[in-house]
């Protein structure tokens, strides 16, 4: 809860663990490991440059990744962008190809949009209903001069998972084609195994898992002999592939926060518990009829669910719930970029029902009373803007 | 985004929405469900007055407004008609757009929600002065 709004937007960002923002203040100070970690010739430097080490490892321990192929970046933003335009720098004379899909996020696309403005070509898959790529899509759009697929493992609207495996198998048996995954959303909503998924490439977050904004990292897999170029220069920090001083506070951060995730039985747990809520959401929501649910529950994750409302205006109903509640709008006028979800679009719903539609995205801290508050607060909008409307058929007194 | 004070009061309350029904009821509405924006007038002339010859004079009693819209659409129809009681239904909209604008700091780009209230609100007083 924050001035009374219960919070659900964990899909947007994570409030900073508080033994994630101790170990990060630590860092800081005269009192503090605040050395560079580049300076290996005093005791400073060498004490920040352990942390930053030991902070690698825990971020490959919780992503299933060697140590070795961790590259700090600035977030997810930064590792999807050095992975696609250092792709297809480093491999532009094998081919000028890439696969994506139209419901990634914006840090995938735009970077692909500004690599057509410079002569590559972009193949965008369409995804079913459900929100899922077909694996025979994605072999079918691989080229000859294919050099990269970027596809997100989960869905930062609809919280759907990719089948990262299949997709792996499908760029093997091409033989050049890399594969680059956006895991910004990935890591504590389900299992993460870089080694595993057979990925090349593979971004992550700190701040989606209860760490700080600012800081992320890029999975570049050594078994696959993956080459990429550098998106800065003007250092070696990063084996060269992110050239400037690495911010020791914030790479802390984001390996205590991962460290802190829980695992085994303990994960399998939480989940089941957020999972639980989720229906519960949606079972009361249901109640007001005309409610679609966007992407497949079998395929998504439990913290997400994303629902369209039938004869609401979007803006109208994200500021009638605003005061009470924090949520994501596929609203029009809601949004920075003035559009609606284009991921909504591209799954099929018109324009008022993708404009209609709020992302709740519950967290470590969402409790079976926040969820009847959310269902509460919703519930009374929308019966309240359908009596404004005065659509027909509707029952504006149906109880919850 | 974020709205002024009268905004968000008119459309927290929005105390006018509903029908209107009778012979001195007139009705019209502008927009549409499908472009996001849909917005119907029932506008009362009172019973002494339906049997003047010119609509255009007659005292506008009562009114009601039915909305598909933005806060700003439906806190702009709101206070419409609550402006509208005592006026000549011939007088066109009880406050012009352009102040509807200033009041309730519409954006440029949103304008065009403002002109189709007024275009119920013409439609609703068309159809009232059709039916003499």
């Amino acid at each position: 809860m924050s001035g009374g709004a219960v919070y659900l937007d964990h899909a947007a960002t994570t409030p900073t663990d508080p033994r994630v923002a101790a170990a990060m203040a630590a860092c800081l100070a005269a009192d503090g490991d605040f050395g560079n970690p580049s300076s290996a010739n005093h005791d400073f430097g060498s004490r920040a440059h352990a942390l930053v080490e030991h902070a690698r490892a825990g971020v490959a321990a919780a992503a299933g990744a060697d140590p070795a192929e961790v590259i700090w970046t600035s977030g997810a933003t930064e590792a999807n962008n050095m992975a696609i335009f250092g792709v297809a720098h480093h491999e532009r004379s094998q081919g000028r190809h890439l696969v994506t899909a139209r419901t990634e996020h914006r840090a995938v696309l735009d970077p692909c949009r500004e690599l057509e403005r410079r002569g590559w070509r972009v193949t965008y898959l369409v995804p079913a209903r459900s929100g899922l790529i077909d694996p025979a899509a994605v072999a079918d759009a691989l080229r000859p001069d294919t050099v990269l697929v970027s596809i997100m493992h989960v869905n930062n609207e609809i919280g759907v998972v990719q089948d990262i495996a299949a997709f792996a198998a499908a760029c093997a048996a091409h033989g050049t084609a890399r594969l680059h995954v956006d895991a910004a959303q990935s890591l504590g909503k389900c299992d993460v195994d870089f080694g595993a998924s057979g990925a090349d490439l593979m971004s992550l977050s700190a701040h989606k898992a209860y760490g700080p904004k600012g800081v992320g990292a890029l999975l570049v897999s050594r078994r696959h002999g993956v080459h990429i170029a550098p998106l800065l220069y003007g250092g070696s920090q990063e084996r060269g592939l992110r050239a400037g001083t690495v911010a020791t506070h914030q790479v802390v951060g984001m390996g205590t926060a991962l460290g802190l995730l829980p695992t085994g039985g303990e994960a399998n747990a939480e989940r089941r518990r957020i999972a639980g809520l989720r229906e519960r959401l949606w079972s009361g929501l249901q109640a007001l009829g005309g409610v679609l649910r966007n992407g497949e529950d079998a395929h998504c994750v439990p913290q997400i669910l994303n629902v369209s409302f039938e004869h609401v205006e979007g803006e109208s109903l994200l500021a009638a719930i605003r005061p009470h509640l924090a949520v994501s709008s596929g609203s029009a006028c809601a949004s920075a970029n003035r559009e609606p979800s284009y991921v909504l679009r591209a799954l099929g719903r018109d324009q008022r029902l993708a404009e209609s539609s709020l992302r709740f995205s519950l967290g470590r801290s969402t409790s079976a009373a926040d969820i009847d508050t959310a269902v509460h607060v919703v519930a009374g909008a929308v019966q309240r803007l359908r009596r404004i409307a005065g659509a027909a058929g509707w029952n504006a007194q149906a109880s919850l | 985004m974020d709205y002024n004070e009268p905004t968000l009061r008119g459309f927290e309350t929005a105390l006018y929405t509903g029908e209107l029904s009778g012979p001195g009821v007139g009705r019209g509405a502008a927009g549409s469900v499908a472009a996001g924006t849909w917005v119907q007038f029932d506008v009362q002339v009172s019973a002494g007055d339906t049997a003047q010859p010119r609509i255009e004079t007659a005292c506008i009693e009562n009114a009601r407004f039915r909305a598909y819209g933005c806060p700003h659409t439906i806190a702009a129809a709101d206070w419409v008609c609550q402006r509208a009681a005592g006026r000549p239904a011939g007088a066109g909209l009880p406050e012009s757009v352009e102040s509807l604008q200033r009041r309730f700091e519409v954006p440029v780009p949103k304008m065009g929600r403002l002109l189709l209230i007024e275009d119920a609100w013409a439609a609703a007083v068309a159809e009232l002065a059709s039916r003499r």
